[in-house]
């Protein structure tokens, strides 16, 4: 159906999300799925096999270059007019999720533990104040 | 890229071919296996009840899960609530799952922070403000003199793991013993470290520095002994007179008389 396939989406695999549980392969498991190496990385050559044995695990295309310019030739070639991907704290995460002229649908990773509001990180101890109690619950989660 | 290889001689050559750059950083490969059933067979030997006491010492129960929980191979969420199952009160795993949190916790600075986790969050508590900007060659050659450390060195770069100990007396000699910024440290950490982590390593080296904490860490031959087995002082060449002799006042004098002044 083509519209369907309009919506289709384009799975886009980095660097904090390289299991075959993560989110987007549960909520699309028919989609496909791309990995880009960013040109810009400066590892040594171990981290890269490392990273590439785990993809290999996975249903990912694996592509190299510039990440958004892959990603758009990627959907485009794939008739994908949306990406999907998991949340991250990399600021180059976020620079080539808002370069992307395409819709993007951000998914939250599964938590560690759920804490509401605002949480004080100025030192570990006053986090774990509060997170202590949910993070010994299978889940993460205080019962309500 | 190709996604077919006969075995991983054929990756690795395949590798070393299309990165030639990283290759030229350094030409190791770790034995350390990637993947998610890789990471599902070490979560089955992990032992929660035993961490506690043992995970100072280099020999001690730790999970090495680092790369897999990295790279989101494995959730934080599921080492843990794995780790509930393996005990029968959740308090026997408390040590355990408070070192996860650590990792939440780093994560969450990283969102508030972004590229600010490379900057000086405070000023050195050291009373020293004159640290080189470069790592000494000696360091990333491995011939300091100094066993251990030299030891750790080639692990790094060999092996891309360091247990928790060794990063932290390594960390420790590259900013207090040899006075170098932390930054320098960190770099070369993130590029060899199959759990490079921007977040977990930038602000563990802070809190060594004493840029993200209320005061220096750092350590004596005897603590270096003790969690080692012995097994790198016995055979180092500045055995007896290397520059972690001494009681914590001593080498507290040594090493920060002006903060100690103030
Ligand atoms: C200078 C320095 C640099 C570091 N750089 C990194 C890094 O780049 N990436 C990284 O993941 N960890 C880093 N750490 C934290 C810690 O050393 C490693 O996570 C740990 O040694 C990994 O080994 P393991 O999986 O056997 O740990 P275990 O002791 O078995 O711990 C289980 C898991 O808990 C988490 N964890 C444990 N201790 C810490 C900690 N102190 N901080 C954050 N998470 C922790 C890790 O995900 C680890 O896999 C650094 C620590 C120091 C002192």
């Amino acid at each position: 159906m083509s519209s369907a396939n309009a919506s289709s989406p384009l799975l886009w695999i980095h660097e904090d999300c390289i299991s075959p549980t993560s989110p987007p392969f549960a909520e699309y498991p028919l989609a496909p799925a791309v990995w880009v190496w960013d040109d810009s990385l400066d590892w040594s050559l171990k981290r890269i096999v490392f990273v590439y044995e785990c993809l290999l695990e996975l249903p990912v295309a694996i592509e190299r270059g510039d990440p958004v310019a892959v990603l758009q030739s990627e959907a485009e070639r794939m008739g994908a007019e949306r990406i999907v991907t998991v949340q991250s704290p990399s600021p180059r995460w976020a620079e080539i999720r808002s370069a992307l002229r395409l819709p993007v649908e951000v998914l939250e990773p599964i938590p560690f533990v759920e804490l509401r509001g605002t949480v004080d990180l100025k030192r570990f101890s006053r986090y774990w104040k509060r997170a202590q109690t949910p993070a010994l619950l299978p889940g993460g989660t205080s019962p309500s | 890229m190709r996604r077919d290889f006969t075995d991983r001689d054929d990756l690795v050559a395949y590798l070393r071919h299309e990165f030639p750059s990283a290759a030229a950083i350094d030409p190791h490969v770790s034995p350390i296996l990637g993947g998610r059933r890789q990471a599902l067979g070490l979560l089955q030997q992990i032992q929660p009840a035993r961490y506690a006491a043992s995970r100072n010492y280099l020999a001690g129960a730790v999970t090495h899960l680092s790369p897999y929980i990295r790279h989101g191979v494995l959730t934080l969420a599921e080492v843990r609530d794995f780790a509930l199952r393996r005990v029968a009160n959740p308090f026997e795993a408390l040590k355990f799952i408070t070192e996860l949190a650590w990792r939440d916790y780093w994560q969450r600075l990283y969102t508030a922070w972004g590229r600010g986790i490379a900057l000086d969050r405070e000023p050195y508590k050291t009373g020293h403000t004159d640290y080189a900007d470069t790592l000494p060659p000696d360091l990333r050659e491995a011939r300091t003199g100094l066993a251990c450390m030299d030891a750790f060195s080639r692990q790094l770069q060999e092996t891309g793991y360091l247990h928790n100990h060794a990063r932290m007396w390594m960390a420790a000699y590259v900013v207090h013993f040899r006075r170098v910024r932390w930054q320098a440290g960190a770099e070369w950490f993130l590029q060899h470290l199959l759990d490079g982590d921007p977040a977990s390593n930038h602000l563990s080296w802070q809190w060594v520095a004493s840029t993200f904490s209320h005061r220096p860490y750092f350590f004596n031959r005897e603590n270096l002994e003790k969690y080692t087995g012995g097994s790198y002082c016995r055979e180092c060449p500045a055995r007896g007179h290397c520059d972690f002799e001494g009681t914590y006042d001593e080498l507290s004098q040594r090493l920060f008389p002006i903060a100690l002044d103030s």
